[in-house]
């Protein structure tokens, strides 16, 4: 019958995978059957017009295609929770952020009508930029977890960490016992990590951002900041771009509940490589002069107690992190030793 | 429909959803094919719909509860199933539940004339 065979060929159409044929042909059989005993009741064969109702009363081909496929969700029900919880927050925070951001902005500027507008027209789309990257990433959860569910199995119940468990778990894991990171947790850094990027990519184009009002300050001062600086703002950036990509790469590997610290050993050491840049800057050398030619006889004795005590802050703070990152390595190895960090 | 009749057919719904595996795993002690089996199923007042049948068929298949065969009847090539040696023991324990459940039901049901 050419209805039927139009039905099998569109459902054929929207089917995925080798089993197409398969399932075609399976579902050709027990359609010709019940098709005998339709003609075999009236006593004649279906007119075109009966065949046709009989064959929307089956669904259209799309519905019956869809109902032989997996069943998949962009986030399913037992991570929609956390991604519900996660979005509330990243998007309650966005928004006071970007907020403060706005205030800043239009106190730096001459305030008026038209740049108040103009911010808040922005906002809607800033939260949808968000709201897009927490789906993406809940996406990518989802995604892993459909693909390896023995892994993800009782996600929904470490991710929600119940508030009880938790303390009971601290409790019985003594003043050492440290919060397992939930997946909310995670998310939210992850969220927060990239904004965190965008804030530090736009600050040499908008300095406002890091100093607020005192970029004015800044610019009247006679003194500038190096050219090694810039060498390690972009290492900062590239510490925590790799900060950023870790964390999404455990995101989707599903292992983000792990102990982290191998990670933060790694971190601590990426950021050992800024401040050595700053440490080891030509001539010890931070801050310049703007005008040398008008101000250098002036304040270069001043410039150079500035550039000597950056240059032991720089010092005392490389050796702070030296001195986080054996802490963390003797940590490691101590809860090792004692079978915690799996 | 009625917003009370469309929470009811949702309902109605949820509540088949599991016993329509079981009655299909009870029904498949006996080998079908999948149109004889919705008709062997709908003479014993369990209706189900093609498009929900053929696919958890299926599945059921890929969980290794069934197992099935292409074979040829009545000069047609159709696909067999049957209840696997796997879903026998799944089979049972699923009853027991349902049994559970229907006696719990009928005890909370009288339980409630009974005040």
């Amino acid at each position: 019958m050419e209805a039927l065979e139009r039905y099998l060929e569109a459902v054929g159409r929207h089917l995925r995978g080798g089993r197409r044929e398969d399932i075609v042909a399976e579902l050709r059989a027990n359609l010709e059957a019940q098709l005998d005993d339709k003609q075999a009741e009236l006593g004649r064969p279906l007119t075109t017009q009966e065949a046709e109702a009989w064959l929307k009363q089956l669904g259209a081909p799309l519905q019956m295609a869809a109902r032989y496929q997996a069943q998949r969700y962009l986030i399913g029900p037992e991570i929609f929770p956390i991604y519900w919880l996660v979005m509330e927050r990243a998007l309650g925070w966005a928004a006071v952020i970007y907020a403060v951001v706005s205030l800043v902005l239009l106190a730096t500027e001459t305030p008026n009508a038209q740049s108040v507008v103009d911010a808040l027209v922005r906002l809607p789309g800033v939260l949808l930029w968000v709201a897009a990257w927490v789906t993406l990433i809940f996406a990518l959860i989802e995604y892993g977890a459909a693909r390896d569910p023995q892994k993800w199995q009782g996600l929904a119940e470490q991710a929600a960490c119940f508030p009880k468990a938790e303390f009971a778990a601290r409790q019985r894991s003594g003043r050492h016992g440290k919060r397992r990171r939930t997946l909310a947790h995670a998310v939210a850094e992850a969220v927060f990590g990239f904004l965190f990027l965008v804030w530090l990519l736009l600050i040499p184009q908008h300095p406002w951002l890091m100093m607020g009002p005192g970029a004015a300050v800044w610019k009247a001062l006679p003194y500038a900041l190096a050219p090694v600086w810039m060498t390690f703002y972009w290492w900062v950036v590239a510490a925590h771009a790799v900060q950023l990509a870790w964390l999404c790469v455990e995101l989707a590997r599903g292992t983000w509940q792990k102990k982290r610290g191998l990670r933060l050993v790694v971190v601590k050491a990426i950021e050992l490589i800024p401040i050595n840049v700053l440490l080891y800057a030509p001539g010890q050398v931070l801050l310049v002069l703007r005008d040398p030619g008008r101000d250098g006889a002036r304040l270069s004795a001043t410039l150079n107690g500035w550039n000597e005590g950056l240059h032991k802050a720089v010092l005392v703070i490389a050796i702070l992190v030296a001195a986080q990152i054996v802490w963390t390595l003797v940590n490691l190895v101590w809860m090792r030793g004692r079978g915690e960090a799996k | 429909m009625t917003l009370m009749e469309n929470l009811f057919e949702n309902l109605r719904l949820e509540l088949r959803r599991g016993c329509l595996t079981l009655a299909v795993l009870l029904q498949l002690r006996e080998e079908h094919y999948g149109y004889t089996l919705r008709k062997a199923l709908a003479v014993r007042g369990m209706e189900i719909d093609e498009n929900t049948l053929y696919p958890l068929l299926r599945r059921l298949e890929a969980q290794g509860l069934l197992t099935s065969e292409w074979r040829e009847e009545e000069k047609r090539n159709k696909r067999f199933y049957r209840l696997s040696a796997e879903g026998a023991p799944v089979l049972e324990l699923l009853l027991a539940e349902w049994q559970s459940l229907n006696a719990a039901i009928e005890t909370i049901r009288q339980q409630g004339k009974g005040e």
